[in-house]
């Protein structure tokens, strides 16, 4: 007993201790700026965490960072690297963006909740494809490839959404707006909408997934020793494909959801980069779907208390990532406290 | 014949761009093969482009001396190659996980320093860009002046072929770098530091990564803007993959990329209706095509992306 809680604080802390370490040295890069970090991490906690407003808006930008980082944990928990999610998102938000309208006055509105989130899960899944198949049969790096489809998704919307799809009443290179009445609906009595529910589900689901199924089993087989998982029957490609598949589809999922939550169309030009942020995220958890949703919580409340302090304090929100981007180097380094503690 | 002046204005027009487009992607996949081949993958060298576009800009803006700039770049290139060797052979943390935390952070650092410096002004650093025509060759007909009235880091980063394959390949230390990515602990028990060829690897492939970026900011443009780097960094890679690590077959890489993305002022020029975004897409479309046609002749080095540790073998 001892020796299980044990062999569960030392994860933990370590990536803890990645957090406390990206801070300080964002605070020593502060103080090269001319700003006083105690100050500015003070308000961006007391914002972000300490005001009724700040924790809304954070439950709200947390959906998401749920349903991203939960389609990165099924690939990397297969050891694919799933770096594309990106323009996964960007295909299924300018599929949601685009059909929406068009759906809205033709099916009821469940079907056409679950529709719009199909269509999502398709646009993100396509994306994958291509380097899903060109992995499993070919063994070609996905890195590059989910990195390069990235571009094209960006280049392609754009294309899009400035001809084919562009709704040609207005200035601006964007879809038809969405009515209000076919937006996604909020969790009764708050101004928050399902998208948390959903993205609540959707990690608690993975997490079982890949815990207690069969294919989860696989899965991690697979990321452990790929040749012992060739060996023991599990069929490599297939699982490869299907992983990064759905890792995608999710990532569409999420685009779809910010169209039907939040932005009520699809804009050129917008991109909210949340591979950036789920990326490190995915990692600190250390590949636990409990922990993503703690995490979740805590880089929305980053971004949502950046935002405050940019306004504020005159520090561009650019300084969130930059501490996302050290947290993740500095997880790199626990790995190596923990080889050394095993000696 | 108005028609025959504007065919030549086009021949040049795509030779010169292409050349001049191909430069950053060629300066970065030169390092890279270095670094591949002792065995270290280096992710983190889109951050270096965009740490090196930022610091050339910024150094080239402050002094007016647009080398100095150029110099900063690959200065700081070189720092942050050692860096990722501290991490990545001293260390020993994963590669990708190290590249990619090099990349966002650098990139999101330097977007910040450009808010906080310049506000949401895109200033212009005059002087940049500035060509050096040589005399006689400049003359020949159409591809004189294409391509013999460069920036001088053109005629650098093409000087650096020749000389970066006849390191990697005839010489010692390019046999130690190719035997340290092979098998590093045969090339330790032959006394090779493998330490150290790793070390010399990454810092070049820095310096060159950083160089890159700088000519894409104060060589081929006077400017600099988030987001600028686009992938190259990962094309590099890409174009790395496709020249087996050898400098003169990335040369050859590095031109068909440039090539597509010189289709973008070659089609203005020609004033087709094709939309830019399209055109934008070209590169990263020829990479996936490329990749495809050699997906079943990749190799790589035997200790490719593996820490080394005295007394341990693969």
């Amino acid at each position: 007993m001892k020796e299980t809680l044990y062999s569960k604080a030392i994860p933990i802390a370590g990536s803890v201790l990645s957090i406390f370490s990206a801070f300080a040295a964002g605070g020593v890069i502060l103080l090269f700026l001319g700003k006083d970090p105690l100050l500015l991490y003070g308000q961006l906690f007391i914002q972000g965490m300490g005001s009724t407003f700040g924790i809304v808006e954070t439950l709200i930008k947390m959906a998401p960072l749920l349903i991203v980082s939960a389609g990165l944990l099924i690939a990397f928990s297969g050891g694919l690297w799933n770096l594309g999610v990106e323009g996964q998102f960007l295909m299924g938000a300018m599929l949601a963006g685009w059909l929406a309208p068009l759906l809205a006055p033709l099916l009821p509105l469940p079907v056409y909740f679950l529709a719009l989130g199909l269509l999502g899960f398709a646009g993100g899944g396509v994306w994958a494809l291509l380097p899903a198949i060109l992995k499993a049969r070919y063994d070609l790096n996905e890195i590059i490839m989910t990195l390069m489809m990235n571009y094209v998704a960006l280049n392609l919307v754009s294309w899009l959404v400035k001809g084919p799809i562009n709704d040609k009443t207005v200035v601006p290179a964007q879809t038809v707006l969405i009515s209000m009445t076919h937006r996604m609906p909020m969790i009764p009595f708050t101004r928050i909408h399902m998208g948390l529910v959903i993205g609540l589900i959707v990690i608690i689901g993975v997490h079982w997934i890949i815990r207690r199924t069969t294919m989860g089993y696989q899965l991690r087989v697979l990321f452990a020793n790929k040749r012992a998982a060739v060996h023991t029957g599990i069929r490599v490609k297939n699982i490869t494909i299907l992983s990064l598949i759905v890792s995608g589809g999710f990532a569409g999922i999420a685009g779809a959801g910010d169209v039907l939550a939040v932005k009520g169309l699809f804009q050129s030009g917008w991109n909210p980069m949340y591979g950036m942020t789920c990326i490190p995220l995915v990692f600190l958890a250390r590949l636990n779907g409990y922990a993503v949703i703690f995490l979740a919580y805590f880089f929305s409340f980053l971004a949502v208390g950046g935002e405050f302090v940019a306004r504020d304090q005159g520090i561009p929100i650019y300084f969130v990532h930059v501490i996302e981007g050290l947290m993740l180097l500095f997880f790199a380094g626990t790995a190596y406290l923990e080889d050394r503690r095993k000696g | 014949m108005p028609d025959s002046i504007f065919q030549e204005a086009l021949i040049i027009t795509v030779l010169a761009s292409t050349l001049r487009g191909s430069i950053p992607m060629l300066l970065a996949a030169l390092g890279e093969s270095y670094s591949e081949s002792s065995g270290i993958l280096n992710l983190g060298i889109e951050g270096m482009m965009v740490a090196g576009a930022f610091s050339s800009f910024l150094v080239g803006l402050q002094t007016d001396i647009v080398p100095l700039g150029i110099f900063a770049a690959a200065l700081i290139g070189a720092v942050m190659g050692a860096f990722t060797g501290l991490l990545v052979i001293n260390l020993r943390l994963n590669q990708i996980v190290v590249g990619l935390g090099i990349t966002i952070s650098a990139t999101a650092f330097c977007n910040l320093l450009h808010r906080v410096i310049f506000g949401n002004q895109f200033r212009i650093l005059w002087g940049a860009g500035l060509t050096v025509e040589i005399p006689v060759l400049s003359k020949i007909p159409i591809i004189g002046q294409a391509l013999f009235n460069q920036h001088w880091l053109v005629y650098v980063s093409i000087g650096l072929v020749p000389a970066l394959y006849f390191i990697l390949y005839k010489t010692r230390l390019g046999l130690r770098i190719r035997a340290v990515g092979q098998k590093p602990w045969a090339a330790d028990a032959s006394g090779v530091d493998v330490s150290r060829i790793r070390y010399f690897s990454l810092i070049l492939a820095g310096a060159l990564a950083g160089t890159g970026g700088a000519f894409l900011a104060v060589g081929d443009l006077a400017f600099f803007v988030p987001g600028m780097v686009q992938g190259r960094g990962y094309i590099a890679i890409v174009i790395v993959m496709l020249g087996q690590w050898n400098p003169i077959k990335v040369f050859l890489g590095s031109l068909l990329f440039g090539f597509a993305l010189s289709l973008t002022s070659a089609l203005q020029v020609l004033g087709v209706k094709v939309s830019p975004d399209f055109i934008l897409a070209m590169p990263y479309l020829v990479v996936i095509v490329a990749l495809i046609l050699i997906a079943k002749s990749t190799s790589l080095p035997e200790a490719f992306c593996t820490p080394y540790k005295r007394g341990e073998t693969l």
